[in-house]
């Protein structure tokens, strides 16, 4: 059923980086600060109804603390429209440096939240020297909700890792009843060398 | 000895990373200043964590003040987490200003605010962490120089061993004017001698290294326990007024943090000062006189401060915000302003009348958390022996129209220990709480009378400098936790849930209030054995303390528990607020016959002194009246 008193509402797709220091902010630090930037951008965003009105924003998948990334995601609904043009100039006028949001576009009000539209996520890691060969385990136990589990890395991971130098690149597949962190994978690689930086350089 | 003015974000990043909470570290909030033309640096730093620290007034105010000077770059600085200063002096290294990166000890002055009297070892953990000498005379002349300021240098003495000067008073003027002096002495290479000298020329600046600590029977014999060593140097140091309050702009520009932080939201201060006269409140003392900024200038002040740093949420600080002549005027303008945006309005407590409850009501919307109201004392005697000019109908009132208007939950404040106090005032706070549950069940309906919560929290009387009841003791706290239980018992309702303090840590809030130069000594010592971060429950560490008290011979509990008659000269006496000692020492007497002064800025002037020495009077934006019109009470 439709309310004949509903406003049409308009979904804006931003895309942001998070890079250099403030990869290690955490999800919730990174949601703050991005409703902070919309306010401030001045966009005609749309508030939730009832006893504690909040802003209609919602995240793509979390990125681990220290994770970066070239590739994060928003959805914004606006009751008005505005160019997508002039919101992004608006919104990379308000945001930081290293949160700076790279793209906007309006999506259909029926396609799939951003948290699970992108199941696929390709990392880039940079180590401080050559990698030689990356030596993955089969299985990684991890401890959730204090609950030891025990994670098959082949379920995971979507295409063998890519290593060039000191450069790997690697797709993780997020499951609906879980998923393997990145820094968590590396943690339990053999390499002959150290992690500089992971990046999430591609959702899809 | 000190190091070069540079970044160590590299060597400091990876231990930021695996500390807790990296975002405290790591800058790039949004407001973050960092001024690169200058000549002299300023880092001002508040003594405890960063969440706890980055909204505070003084700090965010000062910093703006010395980065509009040119040529002056000011940036800020917080003590880091336990874990943090552990893993910092694990590697070797400094502590770092926060928009620079750079060690602390490379900037040419250091300013640390003194919000508590639980805070004074983590400015000698902040020192070392620097590599700054923690005393004053062990620093050499390229060692920052060190000033201090905030509430506590209302009792300068327990910090006297380690500040270089400090500032008495409201800082936005006084601080840019000592740092000038301190830039253009290091500029021609004076020596720190020559700099503490200039310092303790300038208006509101008391320099400890320059006066001998008299004896107990010498300073009372003197009238004073200090001694200029100099010839020239003050021998009472008078808070400085920042006069332009009034008519400054309410919209202090300010960093919006990544981190979850405490305060975080737009705070527009409103007004500055409060003339109530509670007998045992410093900030009433410090503040005076009352300056109120016009409804003009606070609402395009949140307007602007909301759409530049994009908060949903404001604060109309103040000490009494209510009080504020025009309040009704900004609340109803800032209401229409953001009707269906989400922001929220908020007043930091209520004053304790239907009045009170009217302004939250204008402004809460349908979001009913609680309210909070601070009757202080149980008993009408009581109330009138602090001065707390509020009656039980007012409270009851207050009551009424809170839970009628849709409130279920309200907090009530009180302090046990006040002078005079006997059991029967003690009870008097159970059957307060009683009545105002009472009436609360009588407004509410039927079926939501379960939900009704009534809260509270008992804190023990500190005594504190500068105030009416400077001279009076506090309780020992095994006599406190006496009167606690007495109350707890005389509560009947399960509803009602009381709330206390460790008597502990206020026993130590009571030494450092009250301490006069011995207890610097005392806080270096248990700093030494161990004591930081003493306002956090899980560090706080009494043996620490009671270590250092033994090993230096230092009566803790008379320090904390004497009382004195009114012609005793305080350790603090060199100090002014500007109130004379003689109104001081009136209001004590007055208190002690439960007889009541009004406040001035409702009715007429009760001779504090303030307006007369400092120049200055009471700036109100238009005539306050109260609710029920004329006389306060």
């Amino acid at each position: 059923m439709t309310d004949p008193n509903a406003r049409q509402l308009f979904r804006l797709r931003s895309t942001y980086i998070e890079t250099g220091r403030l990869a290690m902010l955490s999800h919730l630090e990174v949601a703050h600060t991005l409703e902070r930037t919309v306010r401030r951008a001045g966009l005609p965003f749309a508030v939730s109804q009832g006893f504690s009105p909040h802003m209609k924003i919602a995240f793509g998948a979390a990125l681990p603390v220290g994770v970066g990334s070239t590739c994060e995601i928003f959805d914004l609904q606006l009751v008005e429209y505005v160019a997508p043009e002039i919101a992004l100039e608006a919104l990379r006028a308000a945001s930081v440096r290293d949160l700076m949001v790279q793209e906007c576009c309006y999506i259909s009000s029926k396609a799939p939240a951003a948290s699970v539209a992108f199941p696929f996520s390709t990392y880039e890691v940079v180590f401080d020297g050559d990698v030689g060969v990356l030596d993955i385990p089969e299985t990684i136990d991890v401890v959730r909700k204090k609950k030891e589990k025990t994670l098959v890395v082949s379920e995971f991971l979507a295409e063998l890792p890519e290593v060039s130098g000191t450069v790997v690149r690697f797709t993780l597949e997020a499951k609906a009843n879980g998923s393997l962190r990145p820094d968590v994978l590396l943690q339990h690689c053999h390499a002959d060398a150290i992690v500089v930086s992971i990046t999430r350089v591609a959702q899809r | 000895m000190t190091l070069p003015y540079e970044s160590i974000w590299s060597k400091v990043a990876p231990i930021v990373a695996k500390a807790e909470r990296p975002s405290r570290y790591i800058n790039h909030e949004w407001g973050s200043v960092c001024k690169r033309d200058c000549d002299f640096r300023f880092c001002m730093v508040y003594p405890d964590t960063y969440e706890l620290g980055q909204a505070n007034q003084a700090l965010r105010i000062l910093v703006n003040a010395v980065n509009r000077c040119e040529g002056m770059a000011a940036e800020r600085g917080f003590l880091p987490a336990a874990d943090m200063c552990d893993a910092l002096r694990a590697e070797g290294l400094p502590l770092f200003s926060i928009e620079g990166c750079a060690p602390l000890s490379s900037f040419d002055a250091i300013g640390i605010t003194l919000p508590h009297e639980l805070a004074a070892t983590n400015v000698l953990e902040i020192l070392d962490l620097a590599g700054i000498p923690v005393r004053a005379e062990d620093r050499s002349d390229d060692d920052p120089i060190v000033v201090g300021g905030g509430p506590c240098a209302l009792n300068p003495e327990p910090y006297a061993l380690f500040f270089d000067a400090i500032n008495i008073g409201e800082g936005e003027e006084s601080l840019p004017e000592g740092l000038q002096v301190i830039r253009a002495l290091r500029a021609n290479g004076a020596s720190r001698a020559e700099i503490r000298r200039a310092l303790a020329g300038l208006e509101g600046w008391y320099v400890p290294q320059l006066y001998r600590w008299r004896g107990v029977e010498e300073a009372q014999a003197a009238g004073s326990w200090i001694e200029p060593l100099e010839e020239g140097v003050p021998n009472v140091i008078v808070k400085r007024v920042y006069k332009g309050f009034s008519s400054s702009s309410g919209w202090e520009p300010c960093v919006v943090p990544f981190a979850e932080a405490v305060h975080d939201r737009l705070n527009v201060e409103i007004l500055r000062g409060c003339a109530r006269g509670c007998r045992f409140c410093q900030a009433g003392m410090m503040y005076r006189p009352v300056r109120e900024r016009s409804a003009e200038n606070v609402v395009s002040s949140v307007l602007t401060g909301l759409a530049e740093t994009g908060y949903d949420e404001v604060s109309l600080t103040s000490l009494s915000s209510t009080d504020h002549s025009q309040i009704r005027e900004i609340l109803m303008r800032l209401n229409k302003a953001y009707a269906d945006t989400g922001v929220r309005i908020s007043i930091p407590s209520q004053r304790l009348d239907s009045f009170g409850v009217d302004m939250a009501t204008l402004v809460a919307g349908q979001k009913k958390g609680g309210l909070t109201f601070a009757p202080e004392a149980g008993t009408q005697r009581l109330r009138d022996v602090i001065n707390k000019n509020v009656t039980e109908d007012d409270l009851l009132g207050a009551v009424d129209a809170a839970f009628s208007a849709g409130w279920r939950r309200c907090k009530l404040y009180f302090m046990i220990g006040l002078p005079t106090e006997t059991d029967e005032d003690v009870k008097g706070i159970a059957r307060l709480v009683q009545k105002a549950y009472e009436r609360a069940r009588e407004v509410v309906p039927k079926d939501q009378r379960g939900s009704i919560q009534i809260g509270a929290s008992v804190a023990l009387f500190v005594p504190k400098a500068q105030t009416p009841f400077q001279w009076d003791g506090q309780i020992p706290p095994e006599e406190a936790l006496r009167r606690v239980n007495l109350l707890r018992h005389s509560v009947k309702y399960r509803a009602i849930t009381i709330s206390w303090h460790d008597p502990k840590t206020s026993f130590v809030e009571a030494v450092m209030s009250r301490g006069g130069r011995e207890a610097s000594y005392l806080v270096e010592g248990a700093w030494k054995r161990g004591a930081r971060f003493d306002a956090w429950s899980e560090h706080f560490n009494e043996q620490a303390w009671r270590d250092a008290a033994a090993d230096l011979g230092f009566d803790v509990e008379a320090a904390a528990q004497s009382s004195y008659p009114l012609d005793y000269v305080m350790p603090w006496g060199h100090i002014s607020c500007g109130t004379s000692l003689k109104w001081l020492a009136r209001e004590r007497m007055l208190a002690e016959r439960a007889q009541t002064t009004p406040d001035c800025t409702f009715d007429h002037c009760s001779a504090c002194g303030v307006c007369m020495s400092l120049g200055i009077d009471n700036e109100l934006a238009t005539a306050r009246v109260t609710a029920r019109g004329g006389d306060e009470r």
